[in-house]
């Protein structure tokens, strides 16, 4: 039995947007989502403001302030050098979301792009799809990124080029599927029919009932981005020091374990607190554009 | 245009092999075609020009890369895959040292996975919108959104103030005079030699690790599992049970139970390589001593014999997972049974 | 009439979604007596699945059930005790499911269903039963609905049972414990209609001899008199009328139930409509057209099939699932390949971008672009005649007069029209580029039987104002005796017979012909009368799918 909302004609005159509003402000997880990557972007947009020591992320060494545990003035403490935690923290938060807009900028329009052909034109352009994305699915995504950022050599810039050679092929994969299911539609004939070409059936037929699928799996995508990126620079293939790199910090408080716990939990929390954001947002569109994601 | 049974299976087996040569032959040109002289690297700075040629031309570098390839290629068909340069020692030996580990810990998880998940995911979408469903939901959320670095330390962290100290590293404690057993799983080994003492330790250090390793998968398989409970509830299958008076709880854990297990299994075979590189942190961790943390060590010295195994075996690993998983699903599904090959 | 089994009393049900409540039952109230047959009839939106949901308990989670009773031998269901209120279920009344596609766990043989229901209800009437016992009580109900082979059937899985089969097996579930009434919910809509046919018939004498009391909920007027004795007719959440069967449908006194019968096509008599024939040139020519799918033992969808279609004419090419009418249209398009054979159009070739056939999907809900508007979908074909500026702006707003639609309909999206609006969109699109063949896949097949008229209408009026021809391809044979000129039936690849459609309707030759035109459910005695004599012989010669 169909979601009897959708079928119902008496829903027929409530416009898309208002239908998709009314399930958006009554899910409490896509409200608090949007909240939380608010206050992150402004956070990492105006750091170098919003921190109480903005210096901290250069080389600074003050040994008397060491190991400081979180008080009033280092609301996160100190770690071995010294440095505010708290806004290395917020410093850390630029080079995660960079990170996401690296990655997610390129993969997402080729793997868009690339899915789109594979399930309209089938054939060998399928073929290839499915192939590569079956041997990308076989490789944990992890030693990938590891091996090829480190026969190159390990900086943020090797570890995005890592990631996104990976991660289009996720995208491509779920694209092919949906636009796959799309183009044996009888509007896509109909399209073809009336004589449009191959790019118009792509980018204004296909496409336009993709955004759905797309935005969702670029939301929850963006917090795994995260995930990613944190746990290679925690493994020391990050950004290089003494840039403050969220997961590169739990890495450097973990030599500090256990008495100075709030250098591992602090940045480590700030990773959550992110990944979090993205993942409630990803449900709450979810459930707005009523998709699988 | 149903196919037998067995066609469906070795097409599938198929497309496995042409995955892992193409995988093969990925990391194998990767590995050679990048910056950095893995001879000199093995050799270190001290080593004369001419000693880095005679080790360059003693493991084939000085071929094209195709010949070195169909070389390999034939030597691991024979079980060679090489001399480690970091431990001097073939690459088969550490594996099969190291292997067992991360199977024993990786097996562990997956059990402990379906355990917590299976049943999370069945109640939280029998309460939909209730209060256990949304303590429910946020724990998968958590298990989801939290890097398993920062869960494993927390876990050590906690670890630290158990009453009498719980093990943080290691597979077993020290002084046991363990020997080791055939099959290199402590567990079974040590019940096979009727060691309890052994077994109980083992338990105790693997229980950490195996959780964390475990939390990722226990956040996914219940919410796909919910979901999945949610999507099968609509249904009109449900509804005709439903009329004719059949009890709810036979309609969830008999009828929807088996039906909505299919999604979650696809899922866990189509993730399994995450599981694996999860791996490659949490024994890193742990100090496990397993096969991930022997591929990290290779990663970071570039020895090329071993990265290259690391990633064929992982391969291998997610293979053989998901033909368990196959034959698990056509199990459960009949129409997978008649199904064409994929 | 003897005891009242169900009594619905007041009944209102509200349902609110995005935040509006609307009322979807509006006060009703209706019984069904011991051993009587009563259909409950409406069209899409008139709350009659709503109603049977409510008695069944089965209503969504947004429904909510404002006032009224629902009595149920004396016990009002709505507040009875869960426990009692599932007591009830099996024995006082039984459910037929609508879609025996789904009505299936995929995933356990029909056995274990049939066991479980049977297990439970035991249970709660207190009898404990071994499993053995219970298979072959099983066993008595399969083969009382004419499951022959019935340990073949409990050991199946539901896919591997045809659609006639998995009905049966629903009505087997519906009496596994002696029911006094059988609900019916859309019964065999989604079958065939020699073996929609052949289901009612079985329902019938079910009902008479159990001696059952029936409620049958149907949108098909025919089916209505097929099976009730009294008829409950339902419009926007209201009952309109009540009545005897005959006298409802022959004297109707309101004025929806008259519209609502006067939108059924009729078969035969008086209401029955003829198309005048086309005298003008032949413009398709088919000549031993064959389509075989697949390379080795591949599915001979089409076999040797010859046809011509007159310019200007309505061609009907009539037939079942599976018999390859859709296969013949898409050929015609130039979407498929013939495997041999000659199709010819006589007609000169079209200028670019414009194309001499067009196509009318069945389902206007999938052949509109959802995320595209009107103005969109329609200007894509004027586009691709290099119509630009002025010119297609006029021309748009001539399309939307040809199809009756207002202009500001340009501006919506599909999920803001009906159906019937959607269709007539769909309409405009095929005309946008001036097609000189129109093909109609089952054009009203989705829509409402009042919305089918309206929709047909215009396609007549379209046909005389722009003297296109039109190929329909359908299975519903009474609606093709009044829309088409001539008519062939398919039957497994081939054509069996072909004409002009009176003369095949006045004397069918081949007797699938005549087994097809006997299963309509019609809504006359008139029509019942003069429909063909199918021997019980020929007609098991070609009902063989509902029952292997």
């Amino acid at each position: 039995m169909a979601d009897i909302k959708m079928l119902d004609p008496a829903d027929r005159g409530l416009s898309a947007g208002y239908m998709m509003w009314y399930r958006f402000s009554r899910n409490p997880a896509a409200v608090i989502g949007t909240l939380i990557l608010l206050s992150v972007v402004i956070l990492a947009v105006f750091a170098p403001w919003l921190t109480p020591y903005p210096k901290h992320v250069g080389t600074i060494v003050d040994f008397k302030a060491r190991h400081l545990p979180p008080d009033a003035s280092h609301w996160f403490g100190t770690d071995k050098a010294g440095r505010d935690i708290f806004s290395r923290t917020v410093f850390g938060l630029r080079v995660s979301l960079l990170l996401v807009l690296g990655v997610l900028g390129i993969s997402v329009p080729v793997g868009t792009v690339l899915g789109l052909i594979a399930g309209y034109f089938g054939g060998w352009t399928e073929r290839l799809i499915s192939g590569l994305t079956n041997v990308m699915l076989a490789m944990p995504p992890l030693v990938m990124a590891l091996a090829v950022s480190n026969l190159l050599e390990p900086t943020l810039m090797n570890a995005m080029i890592a990631i996104t050679l990976l991660w289009w092929t996720w995208h491509a994969r779920l694209i092919y599927s949906v636009s796959k299911f799309i183009a044996s539609e009888d509007y896509i004939e109909a399209a073809r029919l009336a004589g449009a070409g191959p790019l118009h059936i792509l980018f204004r037929e296909i496409l336009p009932n993709c955004v759905a699928v797309i935005s969702v799996k670029t939301t929850l995508d963006a917090a795994f981005v995260i995930l990613f990126g944190a746990t290679l620079s925690f493994l020391g293939f990050g950004v290089k020091p003494p840039t403050p790199d969220l997961g590169s910090m739990v890495a450097d408080g973990r030599q500090f374990m256990p008495g100075f716990w709030w250098e591992v939990l602090c940045p480590g929390a700030a990773v959550l607190y992110v990944t979090l954001g993205f993942n409630l947002l990803g449900d709450g569109l979810r459930d707005m554009f009523d998709v699988e994601g | 245009m149903r196919q037998h049974p067995l066609t469906a299976i070795l097409a599938r087996l198929g497309s496995f092999l042409l995955v892992m040569v193409v995988l093969s032959l990925m990391i194998f040109t990767l590995a050679r075609v990048v910056p950095g002289d893995p001879a000199r690297m093995a050799l270190g700075p001290a080593a004369t020009p001419e000693q880095v040629q005679a080790l360059r031309q003693q493991m084939g570098l000085d071929q094209p890369v195709a010949v070195q390839y169909l070389d390999y290629i034939g030597k691991a068909l024979h079980g060679d895959l090489g001399i480690s340069l970091v431990s001097q020692r073939p690459v088969t030996t550490d594996l099969a040292q190291t292997v067992p580990a991360t199977v024993e810990l990786v097996l562990v998880s997956v059990v402990f996975m379906f355990l917590v998940a299976i049943p999370l995911g069945v109640v939280t979408a029998h309460y939909r919108d209730h209060t256990l469903d949304h303590v429910g939901r946020i724990l998968s959320l958590t298990g989801v959104t939290i890097p398993s670095f920062l869960f494993a330390i927390t876990l050590q962290l906690l670890a630290a103030r158990f009453p009498g100290g719980w093990p943080i590293i290691g597979r077993l404690e020290h002084g046991l005079g363990w020997q080791g057993g055939p099959t290199g799983f402590l567990l079974l080994d040590g019940l096979l030699a009727a060691r309890f003492d052994v077994v109980g330790s083992a338990l105790q250090h693997i229980a950490l690790p195996a959780f964390a390793l475990s939390m990722a998968g226990i956040g996914q398989i219940t919410r796909i599992t919910r979901s999945s409970m949610i999507e099968n509830q609509r249904k009109d299958h449900v509804l005709t049970l439903q009329s004719f008076g059949v009890p709810e709880r036979v309609i969830i854990f008999r009828y929807l139970l088996k039906l909505s297990s299919i999604a979650p299994l696809t899922i866990m075979g189509l993730e399994f390589a995450s599981l694996i590189g999860n791996a490659f942190v949490i024994e890193m961790i742990f100090a496990w001593g397993g096969f991930a943390s022997y591929g990290l060590n290779a990663i970071l010295q570039k020895d090329l014999n071993a990265v290259t195994a690391v990633v064929l075996v992982a391969g291998l690993f997610f293979i053989v997972a998901n033909l368990i998983v196959d034959v698990l699903i056509s199990i459960i599904d009949p129409r997978m049974r008649r199904k064409e090959a994929l | 009439m003897g005891d009242t089994l169900l009594s619905v009393e007041n009944l209102s049900v509200d349902f609110t979604s995005y935040g509006r409540t609307r009322q979807v039952l509006r006060d009703i109230s209706f019984s069904v007596a011991a051993g009587e047959r009563v259909a409950l009839i409406g069209e899409t939106g008139s709350g009659k699945s709503v109603t049977a949901k409510a008695i069944i308990g089965t209503l969504p989670r947004n429904a909510t059930v404002r006032s009224g009773s629902i009595r149920v031998q004396d016990k009002d269901v709505l507040t009875l005790p869960r426990g009692e209120r599932e007591a009830l279920k099996g024995t006082a009344f039984s459910l037929i499911m609508q879609d025996p596609l789904s009505s299936f766990n995929p995933v356990f043989r029909i056995g274990t269903h049939l066991d479980d229901v049977m297990r439970f209800a035991d249970r709660r009437n207190g009898i404990s039963t071994s499993r053995s016992e219970r298979r072959s009580r099983i066993a008595a109900v399969l083969r009382r609905v004419q499951l022959a082979d019935a340990e073949r059937v409990m050991n199946a899985y539901p896919f591997e049972l045809s659609g006639g089969m998995r009905q049966r097996v629903l009505i087997g579930l519906a009496l596994l414990h002696q029911p006094k009434l059988l609900i019916a919910d859309e019964p065999g809509t989604a079958l065939d209609v020699t073996t929609q046919d052949e289901i009612l018939n079985l329902i019938n004498t079910l009902v008479r001899e159990e001696n059952m009391a029936l409620l049958m909920i149907t949108h098909n007027l025919g089916v209505v008199r097929k099976v009730s004795d009294r008829v409950v007719v339902m419009h926007h959440g209201d009952i309109v009328e009540t009545g005897p069967c005959h006298d409802i449908l022959s004297q109707p006194t309101q004025d929806y139930t008259k519209a609502l019968l006067d939108a059924v096509p009729a078969l035969y008599g008086p209401r029955v409509t003829d198309m005048p024939q086309s005298d003008r040139g032949p413009i398709i020519n088919i000549k031993n057209l064959n389509k075989i799918y697949g390379r080795r033992n591949g599915h001979h969808a089409v076999r040797d099939v010859n046809l011509t279609l007159r310019e200007g004419e309505i061609f009907g090419l009539a037939g079942e699932s599976g018999s390859g009418k859709t296969t013949v249209a898409r050929m015609i398009m130039g979407l498929l390949r013939p495997t041999s054979g000659d199709l010819m159009i006589d007609a000169p070739a079209p200028a670019k971008g414009r194309r001499l056939t067009q196509i009318v999907y069945q389902n206007p809900g999938t052949s509109l672009n959802p995320k595209r508007t009107v103005r969109q979908t329609l200007t894509l074909p004027l586009k691709s005649i290099g119509m630009q500026g002025d010119a297609r702006e006029a021309r748009l707003v001539e399309l939307m007069g040809l199809v009756r639609l207002p202009q500001s309909y340009l501006g919506k999206y599909p999920h803001e029209l009906s159906g019937g609006q959607k269709q007539r969109v769909a309409i405009a699109r095929a005309l946008a580029a001036e097609p000189k063949i129109l093909i109609l896949d089952e054009p009203t097949a989705a829509l409402d039987v009042s919305v089918q008229k309206t929709v047909i209408e215009l396609l007549v009026q379209l046909r005389e104002e722009l003297g296109l021809t039109y190929l329909m391809i359908s299975h519903d044979l009474s609606l093709m005796r009044n829309f088409c000129s001539r008519i062939a039936i398919m039957l497994r690849g081939e054509i069996v017979e072909e004409g002009a459609t009176p003369d095949v309707f006045a004397a069918p030759t081949h007797p699938y012909t005549r087994a097809l035109i006997a299963a309509i459910p019609v809504v006359s005695d008139v029509e019942e009368r003069e429909k063909p004599v199918v021997t019980e012989e020929e007609r098991m010669r070609f009902l063989v799918k509902s029952t292997d």
